[in-house]
């Protein structure tokens, strides 16, 4: 088997570009909150600092060797999930690794990260870090369960599970985005979008009044920088999954931004008004009503 | 006059069954059991006979050729032999068991003898 | 050829002879008594012998010189031979069983056996009917002398009531003779010409002699008075009274019936009740005796239903009823005289059978001998039955009779269960060798009996089936040390799976791989145990041999005595936990019924062809169709444990040894759906009022998958945890199994292979965790990963691999499993099925977290890794669990092929890039590559950065600047998914235990309030006799013109 350097590189300058991207985009989301409630915020490169710093520190513990390797398997998953998914839609190779696996494997990946931060934060031995554990599990299960409906819709209606055929079917004109052409199943999706992006009122799971900031508490130095890197790559990589499944996808660097940005604006205006849920009340939430749309969803293709 | 038999057996084993189940004392039962099995042996015995034919006993009254049409059915006969031969021996075994159960028990009542019961 | 009217007059000339021996001269007179006895069974024998052979014909034997009617004739057939061997040989036995009480009562007690026997071989052989009446009069005396000879002194009373029924008995008896000479001009039983269903003159005369004839046979419920005697009474001579006196009673309630087949409709229904309604009063007897007392009036109820469908049975009469009966004569009689080796009367005492292995063995014997279970004769009697019954359009009696066995099964088991596990007595006498002998001959007799019925049916003789031989010889191998005995286990199971493989169809052989193979791995975990470990070979072999065989099984008989071999050594085999009594006896129960269905079912499906192919499945009529669809499924996924029929699993799977749990788990299970993978094969398109029957397995196995996961997150037992995660994972096989598509199928077939290797590893290491913590209690263990890191490996390589993440082999199952879905036609249960899969995430997060990450516990510091030979089958998983996920193809693309013969639409293409199906691609090899890369990348960056970190201990956390008190406050383990359970408790309420509760509730509740019935007293038991024939004869008389 050759090696495809071409695609090695490219895959790394899509690397490169998102981190950056979600470092500036991130903050930005910050300062516009921090505006609106009448705050100057942070600067706009503060990412940058806080990594710097991260990297730079000088105590740097360890808990054992899953607890070592937790933010590696967190950073791969965001990293992988970026690079199976096809970033760019018409270019060969701004579609990265996705040759190796289509929906069902973007969709499963998302777990990879979470199992191994799970594993890491829990041998940490801090009691708040199992905390934050068992409320995000908790939660992601079910709030997971819209999606999965939403995707099992559309794959259906496009009667395929590849990405690219996928965001193929959507292309001329924003009417065929399936935002239009199937509005209840991206409604459904748009819940589950909600209830993984870490946002109010679905942050209970790093909660920081109440448990430090649940599963990473453990976490410093280094360890803290890579899931830094991760904070910002992987809420892209998982939008960029709703970009490509129900907005059309993108087919330049330009769109691209713009789509993401706006995606994530979602979860950003239903958190800043939304108190935090308790766990129990976010999973009665997303059954009661997230349930139904992707039932409806699945039951109208 | 075979109906009449028939009937009073059957009065005797009714009345035989009635006081075995209404006496309790054992003794008593023992004594209904045998007019009751005394009941049967003449239902037994009105059921072989025959009105206007004469004992199975095969002499110069009874000729040999003309036997058939003449005598009473025997066969009744001979099977209540052996019931009271039998009656004899099973009501001698329940007057032991009567002896031995007073002799442990130092009582004569069925109802005292319901250890055994579910 | 003897003449058989010696059997009698031996009897008769030896209790005479008895008069003579002088009084003190005890053993003379026991030796002329045995020599009777041994006389009249070498006689009986000869003619059993004989007939076998085919080199003798039914004899009539004239006495007094005259031919019928005018002098008692006898007749030796078939059947009477048998039968008299059966009564004398147990009387010869229960002599030498009863030696001490005889020599105490002296020569007298003597004559009264002799004349006991000769009187049952009479009633056997005579065809007079009067003749009759004089030798159930002797056996009315020699009973009431007999009795005397128990050291109970309650068999006084008891003797005295049973003489007061038997006196009304006989009164009935005598009436109903004389009517019937009078009627027909005979007594001989072959001139009582036919009689029609009546209640006025020749047949009320029959009806009473009937009557009297079956009150013999202690009907339900008038019975009370033989109650008593069974559980007062001398065990020798009770074992005669069950097994003897109950064989004669029957037959001679035989003969009479065939003269007159109108009628058998009223032998048919006083069996039927009487073997339900004793089996149920039995349920709540904690007396040995009494219990076998029940159960004795309950066979001879069965085998007077079977009597009471002779018009039906024809030719197969004889040894179907003759298959129940020995089956029940030997186990009775074998029972009585064990529970003579038990010094107190509660069933929990037989524990003190324990101290000697063999009786445990001869009391495992004789239970599956009174259930029916394969390899003994009433297991071919009930196939049988079952079939001609169900032929012959009387599928609500073969229910009955189901029902009832199962009742029976219920008891007899959990009281097995008692003697295995309860506590055994202290300061044991030891057992009397003369006894215990007896015991001993019956076993062998009850073994050659199950012999003799393979061999006369025309099915296959189970006894004579390889792997069930080898799995038999290791009982004899039990001497040898364990390892040698695993040795010879794994080469055994290798050895076949060789020797077999060319025979193997792709389905076949990935089920094969995983029972001969897979079971061989399980096995090296095994070798962790020294010593003999007694009774874990034999059920262990059993179950596979079942297994091994099942899969090949090409005829229905074949599959099902496989079934029932592999139920019962997975029996034995969960009973072997230290905590199993109750969950292996639930599981008995379900495997039954479930057995029971699936017999019912290929009975129904036969509609009387013997041997049925489980291909001519496929051709069974449309109307009978859909019944034996759901028979078979039902009794499939009594296996698979489907919701609803699942109480069984965990209990049965957590409890059982540390190696047991992967072969019920791992391997057992996977019989199930084996079994349905068959059905659906064949009757997979079955229709039912218009509707698809898949259709409701797709729910079934949805609702299994969910629910299962969400009790298994609430456990905080790590083996249950893992046991309801089984349910939910069969209950995911048996969805995919139902979508009947291609992909579906492909998809249960790796859930076959996943669920294997993960549940047994998993398994394997939680029991290695158990076996150094001896705890499986989550919560209690905690950060153990540095001191059992294989086990640690295991666990983690099998959660990964079971979640379904990318890139273990679980993720292959995903993706076919959307694949699969995007074809099929129905869409609500997959929502569970999407709810599942994460839940099943949070099961095995907490099983991770909970003992090996957290905080490590001060009793636990000085732990040492799990035991050497139960890492190495985990370690063997581990591999090939990293084998599968980057080449799935080695084992799929085989059986992708042949699914294509039922399905050809919706394979899959497998590529060198990769596995490409309609819809979608999957590359496992490009997954595996990719995400190794980033993952090295990162690490060694971190690793680049972070070098220099430094270890530090335990309670070292930002814990708001303090120090963690204990471990045990700091581990957040308990009740780890509160939140979960607050918003989905609802959902995993034990409704369906509290269903089976229910059932059982109401079934001892109503044994306990009826059994009050029997109350004791003589009068009443009368009474009962005299309301039992009026009630007949109030419903016959109502009943017919």
């Amino acid at each position: 088997m050759s090696i495809d350097w071409p695609r090695i590189g490219y895959a790394a300058l899509t690397l490169f570009i998102v981190i950056n991207y979600g470092m500036i985009m991130t903050a930005l989301v910050r300062k516009i909150g921090a505006r609106v409630s009448g705050r100057y915020g942070i600067r706009i490169y503060q990412n940058y600092i806080d990594l710097v710093k991260n990297i730079a520190l000088r105590s740097k513990i360890t808990h054992g060797v899953m607890y070592y390797l937790g933010p590696v398997f967190r950073l791969t998953g965001g990293v992988g999930l970026l690079l199976f998914v096809p970033t760019i839609y018409g270019s060969a190779m701004w579609s990265n690794f996705s040759f190796a696996g289509d929906l069902v494997l973007a969709l499963y990946f998302v777990f990879f990260g979470t199992l191994g931060m799970a594993l890491g934060a829990a041998e940490s031995g801090h009691p708040y870090s199992a905390i934050g554990i068992t409320r995000g599990l908790s939660q992601v299960t079910v709030a997971e369960l819209p999606l999965a409906l939403a995707v099992f819709a559309i794959s259906l209606q496009y009667q395929t599970l590849n990405i690219t055929d996928i965001v193929a079917a959507q292309q001329g004109g924003i009417f065929n985005w399936t935002l239009f052409t199937n509005p209840v199943a991206t409604l459904a999706a748009l819940f589950a979008f909600v209830g993984t992006m870490m946002r109010s009122p679905f942050d209970v799971v790093i909660a920081p009044q109440e448990i430090p900031i649940g599963p990473p508490t453990e976490y410093h130095s280094s360890y803290l920088a890579l899931m830094q890197t991760n904070r910002v790559l992987f809420p892209i990589a998982k939008t960029v999954i709703y970009m490509n499944l129900f907005f059309g996808g993108a087919t330049n660097w330009f769109e691209f931004a713009i789509k993401v940005f706006a995606i994530y604006m979602i979860s950003v205006l239903v958190g800043v008004v939304h108190p935090r849920f308790r766990v129990e009340q976010s999973i009665t939430f997303f059954l009661k009503w997230g349930l139904p749309v992707g039932v409806l969803a699945i039951l109208l293709v | 006059m075979a109906e009449i038999a028939m009937m009073s057996g059957f009065a005797l084993i009714l009345l035989g069954i009635f006081g075995a189940l209404t006496n309790r004392n054992l003794l008593r039962m023992i004594v209904a059991f045998s007019i009751a099995s005394t009941g049967v042996n003449v239902v037994l015995v009105s059921i072989g006979y025959l009105p206007g034919r004469t004992a199975p006993i095969l002499d110069a009254a009874v000729p040999l050729e003309s036997a058939a049409a003449q005598i009473v059915d025997p066969v009744p006969q001979a099977l209540v032999l052996t019931a009271i031969v039998i009656g004899l021996g099973v009501t001698a075994l329940m007057l032991a068991y009567a002896y031995s159960l007073f002799r442990h028990r130092k009582s004569l009542d069925i109802s005292d003898f319901t250890e055994l019961k579910w | 050829m003897v003449s058989p009217i010696l059997i009698i007059a031996i009897g008769l000339g030896a209790a005479f002879l008895l008069g003579f021996v002088n009084e003190d001269r005890k053993g003379i007179a026991f030796a002329l008594t045995l020599a009777a006895l041994a006389a009249m069974s070498l006689i009986a024998l000869g003619w059993t012998l004989a007939f076998a052979a085919g080199n003798a014909q039914t004899a009539d034997i004239l006495t007094a010189g005259f031919p019928p009617p005018f002098a008692i004739n006898l007749r030796m057939g078939p059947a009477e031979a048998a039968l008299s061997l059966l009564v004398a040989a147990t009387g010869f036995l229960s002599a030498i069983y009863m030696r001490d009480a005889l020599y105490r009562h002296g020569r007298r007690a003597m004559a009264v056996l002799l004349v006991a026997i000769m009187a049952l071989t009479g009633i056997v052989m005579t065809r007079d009917i009067f003749n009759l009446f004089v030798f159930f009069e002797l056996i009315v005396i020699a009973t009431g002398g007999l009795v005397l000879l128990s050291e109970d002194r309650r068999a006084l009373a008891a003797g005295f009531k049973y003489l007061v029924v038997a006196q009304v008995i006989s009164i009935m008896l005598l009436i109903g003779i004389a009517f019937v000479y009078h009627a027909m001009g005979s007594l001989n039983i072959d001139d009582i010409g036919p009689v029609a269903l009546g209640f006025s003159g020749a047949g009320l005369a029959l009806f009473l002699v009937l009557v009297a004839l079956f009150l013999e046979l202690k009907p339900f419920p008038a019975n009370g008075w033989a109650l008593d005697i069974y559980e007062s009474a001398h065990p020798g001579f009770s074992a005669i009274f069950s097994a003897a006196s109950g064989s004669a009673a029957l037959f001679a309630a035989d003969k009479v019936l065939a003269t007159s087949p109108a009628w058998l409709p009223l032998a048919t229904a006083i069996g039927i009740i009487t073997f339900i309604g004793a089996n149920i009063l039995a349920l709540r007897q904690n007396n040995d005796r009494r219990l076998l007392g029940y159960s004795s009036v309950a066979q001879i109820g069965l085998l007077l239903t079977i009597v009471g469908q002779r018009d039906l049975l024809g030719d197969s009469y004889l040894f179907i009823a003759g298959g129940v009966l020995v089956a029940h004569a030997i186990a009775k009689a074998g029972l009585f005289w064990m529970s003579g080796l038990v010094g107190h009367r509660d069933l929990k005492d037989w524990a003190v059978l324990r101290a000697n292995p063999v009786l445990i063995f001869a009391f495992a014997t004789f239970v599956a001998m009174l259930v029916g279970l394969p390899p003994f004769p009433g297991f071919y009697a009930k196939w049988d039955l079952a079939h001609i019954l169900m032929a012959g359009d009387r599928a609500w009696l073969v229910a009955l009779i189901l029902i009832g066995a199962l009742i029976e099964a219920g008891y007899l088991f959990r009281w097995f269960g008692f003697a295995t596990k309860r506590e055994a007595p202290e300061g044991f006498p030891g057992f009397s060798v003369n006894k215990m002998g007896i015991v001993f001959v019956t076993l062998l007799a009850g073994w050659t009996s199950g012999w003799i019925w393979g061999d006369l049916s025309a099915n296959p003789n189970v006894l004579s089936m390889v792997p069930v031989l080898f799995a038999l010889a290791f009982l004899v191998l039990e001497p040898l040390p364990a390892r040698i005995k695993n040795l010879i286990a794994i080469a055994g199971l290798v050895g076949w799976f060789v020797f077999r493989y060319p025979a193997y169809d792709p389905l076949q052989l990935v089920f094969a791989i995983i029972i001969l193979v897979g079971g061989a791995v399980i096995f090296l975990a095994s070798f962790n145990w020294q010593g003999r470990r007694l009774g874990f070979y034999p059920p262990a072999m059993l179950m596979y041999a079942g297994l091994a065989m099942l899969i090949e099984a090409e005829t229905s008989f074949t599959f099902f005595a496989s079934w029932e071999i592999l139920t019962l050594g997975s029996y034995f085999l969960i009973l072997r936990g230290k905590m199993s009594e109750p969950h292996a006896l639930s599981y008995i129960a379900f495997s039954l019924g479930g057995a029971f269905a699936i017999l019912a079912g290929f009975a129904l499906a036969a509609n009387g062809t013997q041997p049925f192919e489980m291909a001519a499945l496929a051709d069974v009529a449309q109307t009978a169709a859909p019944y034996v669809f759901i028979l078979l499924a039902v009794g499939f996924m009594t296996k698979t444990a489907s919701i609803g029929l699942h109480i069984w699993l965990p209990g049965a799977h957590a409890e059982a040894e540390t190696d047991v749990s992967p072969m019920v788990s791992g391997i057992l299970l996977k019989a199930g759906l084996f079994g349905l993978w068959v059905l659906l094969m064949h009757m997979g398109q079955t229709q039912f009022y218009g509707i698809n029957l898949t259709y409701f397995l797709v729910w079934i196995g949805a609702i299994s998958a969910f629910l299962g996961g969400l009790m298994a997150i609430f456990q905080e037992d790590a083996k249950r945890l893992l046991a309801y995660s089984s349910i939910s994972q069969m209950g995911y096989a048996l969805f995919s199994l139902a979508l009947m598509n291609h992909l579906g199928w492909l998809l249960a077939l790796m859930f076959v292979i996943n669920h294997y290797v993960y549940k047994s590893m998993l398994f394997l290491a939680v029991g290695g965790v158990y076996a150094r913590t001896h705890t499986k209690l989550m919560y209690k263990m905690g950060g153990l990963i540095t001191l059992m890191p294989f086990s640690f490996v295991s666990v983690l390589i099998g959660i990964i691999a079971m979640s379904g993440v990318p890139p273990l082999s679980g993720f292959g199952g995903r993706w076919v499993f959307y694949n699969a879905i995007m074809t099929a036609d129905m869409r609500l249960p997959i929502i569970l099925i999407f709810l599942s899969g994460p839940i099943g995430f949070l099961y095995l997060f907490r099983l991770i977290h909970s003992i090996f990450l957290g905080q490590l516990k001060d009793e636990h510091r000085k732990l040492k890794e799990a035991p050497f030979w139960l890492l190495v089958p985990q370690m063997i998983f581990v591999l090939f669990l990293l084998a599968f996920a980057v080449v799935p193809g080695l084992i799929l693309r085989r059986v992708d092929a042949y699914i294509s013969t039922f399905f050809p639409e919706g394979g899959l293409e497998w590529t060198s890039g990769g596995i490409i199906s309609e819809f979608g691609y999957w590359n496992p090899v490009a997954i595996m590559l990719v995400i190794g890369v980033i993952f090295v990348s990162v690490f060694l960056l971190l690793l680049w950065m972070n070098h220099d970190a430094q270890k530090v201990k335990q309670f070292n956390i930002g814990f708001a600047g303090e120090r963690p008190y204990r471990p045990e406050t700091t581990h957040f383990a308990w009740n780890f998914f509160a939140p979960y359970r607050k918003a989905m408790g609802f959902l995993v309420l034990p409704v369906v235990t509290t269903f089976w509760n229910a059932v059982t509730d109401v079934l001892h509740e109503t044994a306990d309030f009826a059994r009050k019935f029997y109350t004791g007293n003589g009068q009443t038991y009368a009474l009962q006799a005299l309301g039992f024939v009026v009630v007949l004869f109030l419903i016959g008389s109502g009943g017919t013109p």
